[in-house]
């Protein structure tokens, strides 16, 4: 079974403290999704994501505060614009945008983070290993 | 290149029962960058931590990962440890094998594989870490509370007593608020001006507080422990620093006016003084009510005032200031009846509401105490209260519970049985929330001892009928609807924070929740904070509460200010975004995303400059930046994509 | 100004005056408006409190019909045809599912109609849009000192999504009564349930509330009560007479439909009113003010 690599970027506030939830309640899910505790969602900038992509990465997960709850009032927001316009980019570069994936996950969410890792991971499985080819 | 030592803890079990520890030390040995690697049994117990600093030392590390639990628990500790060996604290980063691995996962070899990537990755970012140290900041130890009522006196009070100066503002030109409107509280009826007239002295007479009254707040800038306020001081036409408060012009000023303060039922002057107790006791005028700024003609205060402090000429005037910490404790207004179209639109002079009859209550009141309805002055036999009017109900009006109208209702219909003993109250109620320190105790007295009788349903419409208010509900109990024909009719009406809050927001850029009151940092666990630094939130302002509770907040507010005002700087945590002046064009893309206003393009320079002290780190304007100016300390580009190849390479 | 005009069952038959009245104040006013050409039973508001959607297809074949027509405003006279179209309109809009539902058994219709394309209008809603000066200009004569109690019903003001005014507190009929130059007498019961089709069953729940309302109107002094539902025209006309028969000291109070007085105020001939339907006559009274 092709067993996928997968980079995701977690705010601290919410979505990894949604993850160590997941960790204490002993939730198992998929080990493809490899994460990076940053500030806020809105810290990743784009190239992040495009740079991953480069680098052999079938999938990446970002996830943030559930709108409204931004520990930064407005990060989520910028991320939200940003990933769609980067979606966008990312058809026109001849990445299927499933690829890239934003979930809201709060800190209370450690059975959600289990399930949308699961979720995104068998998405991942099934679109099977990233096709890059430098334009 | 930096000497990063890695530490994988086995946390007993937990870790190593499927994360083959030995074997991530074996693998991860060579890996560049890895200047010496480690496994042990608890890194969080005091041998872990001697460990941790004795491989400091004896292998000159720069920088070191932990590979244990989430940095949620022992970022901290380990920080602490580092630090008494002489590594800056910024050196020392933690990789979460526990909960985000060896804790979700059951397969040993594909665990083993996943903390070998979660910790390369965290290598990655330690090699470029930075040694940061905290920004410091000074600090203004002086004080701003907003809004003299209660909150306000108390929050400034207990500020000023912990030696800090204070300049407490409020719009009216006494302090006092709706407290000083309220006859008896509840639950021990004590008369609400006898407790609180001698504050409102205190305060008055306090070194360390600066009154400002018939003032408000005009514009603010800066940050906490370093805020500029400018404070708008209205045109009294009254000189106060000759003024001696005789009361001469305001016994014979012409004009009479419906007061505020008696909600309407009595009458003031145009020149006048809110009430008998205020504070400061001086007189301003009214200039749209003025017969002289109306026509140009009177000047009876003028030329009465023995002491020459009329001055008509007089104009608005601003007071600029520097302080550290904002305390907003602006209060709130009654709903007003007039919304009410099933309760009359306000046009039945016989219901009033909540605030209008404590006016009836209170001894110092347009009746003197006694019970006296508007219409005709007649002493009400059948007095009906509705409680939740325009409160829980979402959709008309509401969705919150006001909080203080179960108890005030309670006291009124006990207040008025004490007035009129041959009277009969009746309260129509959804629930009755008695929850507070002898509050229950005192519902109970109302029925018991008082006769108060309650029924549980709501008044569908009430209307005059010669000169009774009939009044049309149900008792959900006995399942019968109810028809009273009352003299009086009092209405719990909702409580509203106080008009011009959503300005006043803005001006402070505080944010408002979906019912107009100002939103607290965190609902439990800082329910005094906003969510700005150095801004509290006391009393109404921030949620409907009666009078314990605003004490309560006002005095946490206080406590929050002198707990700022301790030190002599703030620190602020360094992993700020700042500017790269080489790179940065000043585009200004990265002001635009900024939450704080932390960031401002300087268009004469063509850069960004960076207030350091605002920036929260959100990193949102790294991520926005096209030149890579600006970087996140310590979650650089550089670091960031180090970290995504460290998880990428097998 | 041009607009489609439902008419209902009601107003073709014992609410004549209702049609001929509102009709000739329309056409007095410069408003022209065409009777959909196909119409059927507006299904009846109560239809509207069950949850069996086969009932909602009567109200939404006549919003189709007015679609077809290309006039974007419909007037509904009847106020009960009014609430129920009205609605319809409103779950069509907002309920894609029972829209879809609908859509699937309609399936003789060509049009599909999505809720935004045709707007329910009521009669005070119309005058107020013609303007309340024009229809001041339209009034000819000067009734003597009339007190004219406006008594709304519900049809017009619940639920909350489609009432015209406030429904506790509303002042549509008496804004209009004031620019026709009459006095308004307020009293309370002037939104107070009529007691609808219990007349049906328990008449007599509809003759307390009759009594309680139009006494509170006499108590307060109206010469007459006006109305626009034909159901609490009947209620509180027709109900009067009984309540006469049983009680010797009831005080009778005149009914009319709302565009019955505007009629009269704007001169229109009175012959095109018939005034023999009404239970309780209204003539002497109208005599006495000068309008007839």
């Amino acid at each position: 079974m092709f067993e996928p690599k997968i980079v995701a970027f977690f705010c601290k506030w919410c979505t990894s403290a949604g993850a160590d939830l997941a960790g204490t309640s002993r939730l198992r899910y998929e080990p493809n999704v490899t994460g990076i505790r940053v500030m806020c969602s809105s810290r990743v900038d784009p190239e992040h994501v495009l740079d991953a992509f480069r680098n052999g990465a079938d999938g990446v997960l970002i996830g943030g505060c559930h709108p409204g709850d931004c520990h930064y009032q407005t990060g989520n927001y910028q991320t939200l614009k940003r990933v769609k316009l980067l979606k966008q980019m990312m058809t026109d570069l001849n990445i299927n945008e499933k690829r890239l994936r934003l979930e809201w996950i709060s800190a209370a969410e450690g059975k959600r983070f289990a399930r949308v890792v699961d979720e995104f991971t068998a998405e991942i499985r099934q679109l099977g290993r990233i096709q890059y080819t430098p334009l | 290149m930096k000497r990063v030592g890695v530490f994988v803890c086995h946390c007993g079990i937990n870790i190593a029962s499927t994360v083959d520890v030995s074997r991530v030390v074996e693998d991860l040995h060579d890996y560049p960058g890895i200047a010496y690697i480690q496994d042990y049994k608890y890194m969080c117990s005091d041998p872990g931590q001697n460990l941790l600093k004795e491989a400091i030392k004896s292998e000159k590390l720069d920088a070191v990962v932990i590979a244990a639990c989430s940095p949620t628990l022992h970022e901290n500790t380990f920080r602490l440890a580092v630090q008494t060996v002489g590594m800056n604290p910024y050196n020392c980063e933690i990789a979460n094998i526990r909960e985000q691995c060896s804790w979700v996962h059951k397969d040993r070899t594909v665990a083993t594989e996943k903390a070998k990537r979660i910790i390369r990755a965290v290598v990655e970012k330690a090699l470029l870490d930075e040694s940061l140290e905290p920004i410091k900041v000074p600090v203004v130890r002086k004080a701003v509370v907003l809004g003299g009522g209660i909150a306000g006196i108390q929050a400034a009070l207990n500020i000023a007593n912990s030696d800090y100066e204070v300049i407490l503002v409020e719009k009216q030109s006494s302090i006092g608020g709706r407290m000083a409107q309220l006859s008896e509280t509840f639950p021990t009826l004590d008369c609400s001006q006898c407790i609180l007239t001698p504050k409102m002295v205190d305060v008055a007479q306090h070194p360390k507080i600066r009154l400002l009254t018939y003032a408000e707040l005009a514009d603010v800038s800066g940050f906490v422990g370093n805020f500029k306020v400018k404070i708008r001081q209205k045109a009294r036409y009254v000189d106060w620093d000759k003024c001696t408060g005789c009361g001469l012009c305001i016994e014979k000023c012409p004009q009479k006016v419906a007061s505020e303060f008696d909600q309407g039922l009595g009458k003031r002057k145009a020149i006048f003084t809110p009430f008998a107790q205020a504070v400061p006791n001086k007189p301003v005028i009214d200039c749209d009510n003025c017969t002289y700024f109306k026509t140009g003609k009177c000047r009876v205060c003028e030329k009465l005032c023995p002491f020459e402090a009329i001055n008509f000429v007089e104009t608005d005037t601003y007071i600029e200031e520097e302080v550290g910490a904002i305390v907003v404790a602006t209060g709130y207004d009654v709903y007003p009846v007039l919304n009410m179209g099933e309760y009359g639109s306000g046009k039945i002079p016989d219901v009033v509401d909540g605030l209008t009859f404590e006016r009836l209550l209170s001894s110092s009141g347009p009746t003197g105490g006694e019970v006296r309805r508007p219409s005709d002055g007649k002493i009400p036999k059948e007095i009906v209260f509705i409680k939740c009017v325009g409160s829980r109900d979402p959709e008309h009006h509401f969705p919150y519970c006001s909080k203080i109208c179960c108890m005030y209702t309670t006291k009124h219909a006990m207040l008025y049985k004490h007035r009129v003993p041959d009277g009969q109250p009746y309260i129509f109620y959804m629930d009755v929330r008695a929850g507070g320190k002898g509050y229950e105790e005192f519902y109970q007295r109302a029925q018991d001892e008082d006769k108060v009788l309650f029924l549980r349903g709501k008044v569908s419409k009430l209307y005059q009928d010669d000169d009774k208010v009939v009044v049309c509900g149900i008792d959900t109990l006995s399942g019968s609807n109810v028809e009273i024909r009352a003299d009086l009719v009092v209405l719990a009406m909702a409580i509203r924070p106080s008009k011009g809050i959503e300005e006043l927001a803005k001006l402070l850029k505080i944010s408002i929740d979906q019912n107009g009151f100002l939103t607290e940092a965190h609902p439990k666990l800082r329910p005094v904070e906003s969510l700005s630094a150095g801004i509290y939130l006391a009393g109404c302002a921030q949620a409907p509460k009666d009078i314990p509770d605003t004490v309560a907040q006002a005095t946490a507010t206080a406590a929050m200010v002198a707990n700022l005002f301790a030190k002599e700087y703030l620190l602020h945590d360094p992993i700020i975004t700042g500017v790269d002046e080489e790179l940065c064009s000043g585009c200004g893309l990265c002001v635009a995303v900024c939450p704080y206003d932390a960031r401002k393009t300087n268009r004469e320079k063509g850069l960004v400059e960076v207030n350091e002290v605002l920036c929260e780190a959100c990193g949102a304007c790294a991520a926005a930046c096209p030149s890579g100016a600006a970087q996140q300390r310590n979650f650089t580009d550089e670091q960031l994509n180090r970290m995504v190849r460290a998880i990428l390479t097998t | 100004m041009e607009l489609s005009y439902y008419p209902g069952c009601t107003l073709k038959a014992n609410a004549k005056n209702f049609e001929t009245s509102a009709l000739a104040i329309l056409q007095h006013l410069d408003v022209t408006v065409k009777e959909l050409e196909d119409w059927y039973c507006c299904g009846v508001c109560f239809s509207q409190t069950q949850d069996n959607l086969m009932q909602q297809i009567a109200p939404v074949r006549t919003l189709v019909k007015a679609k077809e027509s290309n006039r974007r405003q419909l007037l509904a006279l009847c106020t009960m045809c009014f609430n129920t179209l009205k609605r319809a309109i409103e779950f069509i809009k907002n309920d894609k599912e029972k829209r879809d539902t609908i859509h699937q058994f309609m399936d003789r219709e060509d049009t599909k109609f999505y809720g935004d394309e045709v707007e329910v209008i009521d009669i005070l809603t119309l005058i107020r849009q013609i303007g309340l000066d024009k229809l001041k200009a339209a009034i000819v004569k000067k009734a003597v000192d009339l007190k004219v109690a406006s008594y709304y019903g519900c049809m017009l003001l619940r639920p909350q999504e489609i009432a015209i005014d406030s429904p506790d507190d509303p002042v549509i009929m008496e804004e209009i009564i004031t620019h026709a130059g009459c006095e308004n007498v307020y009293f309370p019961f002037r939104t107070e349930c009529c007691g609808s089709y219990q007349i049906v069953s328990e008449p007599e729940i509809v003759r307390e509330r009759a009594r309680k309302i139009v006494g509170s109107a006499v108590k307060n002094g109206a010469d007459l009560m006006v109305m626009l539902c034909p159901l609490c025209y009947y209620n509180l006309d027709e109900v009067q007479r009984d309540i006469q028969e049983e009680d010797a000291t009831f005080q009778p109070l005149p009914v009319l439909y709302f565009t019955q007085l505007l009629a009269l105020l704007m001169g229109l001939k009175p012959d095109l009113q018939d005034f023999r339907l009404h239970a309780i006559d209204p003539r002497p009274v109208l005599k006495r003010k000068g309008l007839l």
